[in-house]
């Protein structure tokens, strides 16, 4: 499903298909909540895509519908030019979810070996992959330790390793620093520029705005459901007129735009 | 930490199938003392206390010994209440901690993942069947005279109560929900359906009631599959009995399908 594009000399010429395609994503809950309404959002392959907004704008709705984990009210999604909700969307995107979501009954391997199953390899390519994802994000010396026992951080890791033990081309991290101490958040920028440079998209949600203007090609701006702003860092800077990107979330985000007026009554 | 590249996989369709009823079954054989043992324990000492012991004072039930009348009955709870609460608790418990999210995101189909997650319930229900089988007739001298007859009713009652303890995992909202189905539902209408006693004996109206029962056919299914005699025709047993499994296989496949109660 590759698009055409029309080149200044009139010649077409085929175009990858995005990363990401979401066109009219629309999310009510059971009890009334609009959490997305009519979302468009495209994001090119292998870019590093920041998500930006308050708790309750629609992050992880949005997030959880890319990756079938919500039922949609309305819209559609793509993913390499492949429908959403195929296998072979499915088979493409690796997420590591904010809350460490991890099987108390598998050790640290048991978690990499049945999550590479799970996404279709044969038991000598998962175990092989697995012990790989180990040696990567140091785990070795919890290999088999299961997965109530392992410390906070060691969590992170492990998430983020059984996101990226099938190999996705596009890596989906919600607020994957957060609660880790400063040495391992370091460590995981290094690890997530380092696989970015290799081709893969990274979609990343997080609330430290000096983590996104970093790592960050760039980032949109989501308040109620609906993307208000989006651009690179120094483009939303210029746009809003702002120093800072802290600035620039505080005047575009719902509950933001009251922080601003009340910072601007305060000065 | 070094990054890997990302690279094509070109997965098996049904492999995604095998590791979850492989993951199912490890849960299963990892927690042996609860899921296995505990049950065949239980079921042994039923038989040992109402067969051997009170046997001796009951007379025979429809020409056989007490202690051999019961055996089925006692096999036939303890595999469809080992198949119920395996997949309830293990449903709940991946709904509950989220894991089950590793599953949904993954590239299965949602028939793959009702079939996974009904293997492992299948998985212990047959080895406490088989041990109780196994233990259960030389102790008794229960004869296993059908044994076609018994492979169809034990498939259709680990099928059925397996999809029915995933129905209760994915609705259930707390542990207490799926405990109180098994305790105030599955374990009344089970001794009720006649694991103790023919329910040709009861007086009427009882004996019409009790083939109100659907845990009655079960019960009755698995005794013609065993002693070869049944209170009712073999055919009508694994008749209801079918169709109840049909139904709650039905009803479990909706539910992985649209998501409902799975997914917000």
């Amino acid at each position: 499903m590759e698009q055409t594009v029309t080149s200044p000399t009139g010649e077409r010429a085929a175009r990858p298909p995005s990363a990401l395609s979401i066109r009219g994503l629309t999310k009510r809950y059971a009890d009334g909540t609009l959490a997305l309404e009519d979302l468009d959002l495209e994001i090119p392959a292998g870019s590093f895509f920041g998500l930006l907004g308050p708790n309750g704008a629609g992050k992880t709705t949005l997030i959880g519908a890319v990756c079938n984990l919500i039922r949609l009210s309305g819209g559609e999604i793509s993913v390499f030019g492949q429908p959403g909700n195929g296998m072979a969307a499915r088979r493409m995107i690796g997420i590591a979810e904010q809350e460490p979501n991890l099987d108390k009954f598998l050790t640290v391997y048991e978690t990499l070996l049945y999550h590479g199953g799970y996404y279709g390899m044969d038991g000598q390519e998962a175990s092989e992959r697995a012990e790989q994802m180990i040696d990567a994000f140091d785990l070795r010396a919890k290999r088999d330790v299961e997965a109530p026992k392992l410390s906070g951080g060691m969590r992170r890791r492990l998430l983020l390793a059984r996101a990226l033990l099938h190999r996705p081309r596009l890596v989906i991290l919600d607020e994957p620093t957060a609660g880790v101490d400063l040495e391992l958040r370091h460590e995981l920028w290094t690890y997530i520029r380092g696989l970015h440079q290799q081709g893969t998209t990274i979609l990343l949600t997080t609330h430290y705005l000096e983590e996104a203007e970093a790592l960050c090609d760039e980032i949109a701006l989501i308040s109620d459901g609906h993307i208000v702003a989006r651009d690179t860092a120094e483009g939303l800077k210029r746009t809003h007129g702002a120093d800072s990107l802290e600035q620039v979330y505080l005047k575009t985000v719902a509950g933001g735009r009251i922080a601003m007026d009340k910072l601007e009554e305060v000065e | 930490m070094n990054p890997l590249p990302p690279v094509e996989v070109e997965p098996h369709p049904w492999r995604g199938l095998a590791w979850l009823t492989r993951r199912e079954c490890h849960r299963v054989l990892k927690l042996w003392k609860q899921t296995i043992l505990a049950p065949v324990i239980s079921s042994l000492l039923f038989i040992v206390v109402f067969g051997l012991s009170l046997g001796n004072s009951i007379s025979e039930v429809n020409g056989f010994d007490y202690s051999v009348f019961i055996v089925p009955g006692l096999i036939a709870m303890a595999m469809a209440q080992s198949a119920y609460s395996n997949n309830s608790s293990t449903i709940f418990q991946a709904r509950n901690d989220r894991y089950l999210d590793d599953i949904l995101s993954a590239p299965m189909s949602a028939r793959q993942v009702h079939l996974g997650y009904l293997a492992g319930g299948a998985m212990r229900s047959l080895i406490i069947g088989v041990v109780l089988t196994a233990l259960a007739l030389p102790l008794t001298g229960a004869p296993l005279e059908r044994p076609f007859e018994l492979i169809v009713a034990v498939f259709l009652t680990v099928a059925g109560f397996g999809a029915l303890g995933i129905i209760v995992g994915i609705y259930a909202q707390s542990w207490d929900n799926q405990s109180f189905i098994n305790n105030i539902v599955i374990l009344p209408l089970i001794f009720l359906g006649g694991v103790f006693y023919s329910v040709n004996r009861l007086g009427s109206p009882w004996e019409q009631i009790s083939h109100l029962n659907p845990l009655f056919y079960v019960v009755e299914a698995m005794r013609y599959g065993f002693l070869g005699a049944a209170d009712v025709s073999p055919w009508l047993s694994l008749g209801v009995v079918g169709a109840i499994t049909v139904a709650l296989l039905a009803w479990a496949q909706f539910l992985f399908s649209t998501g409902h109660r799975l997914k917000p």
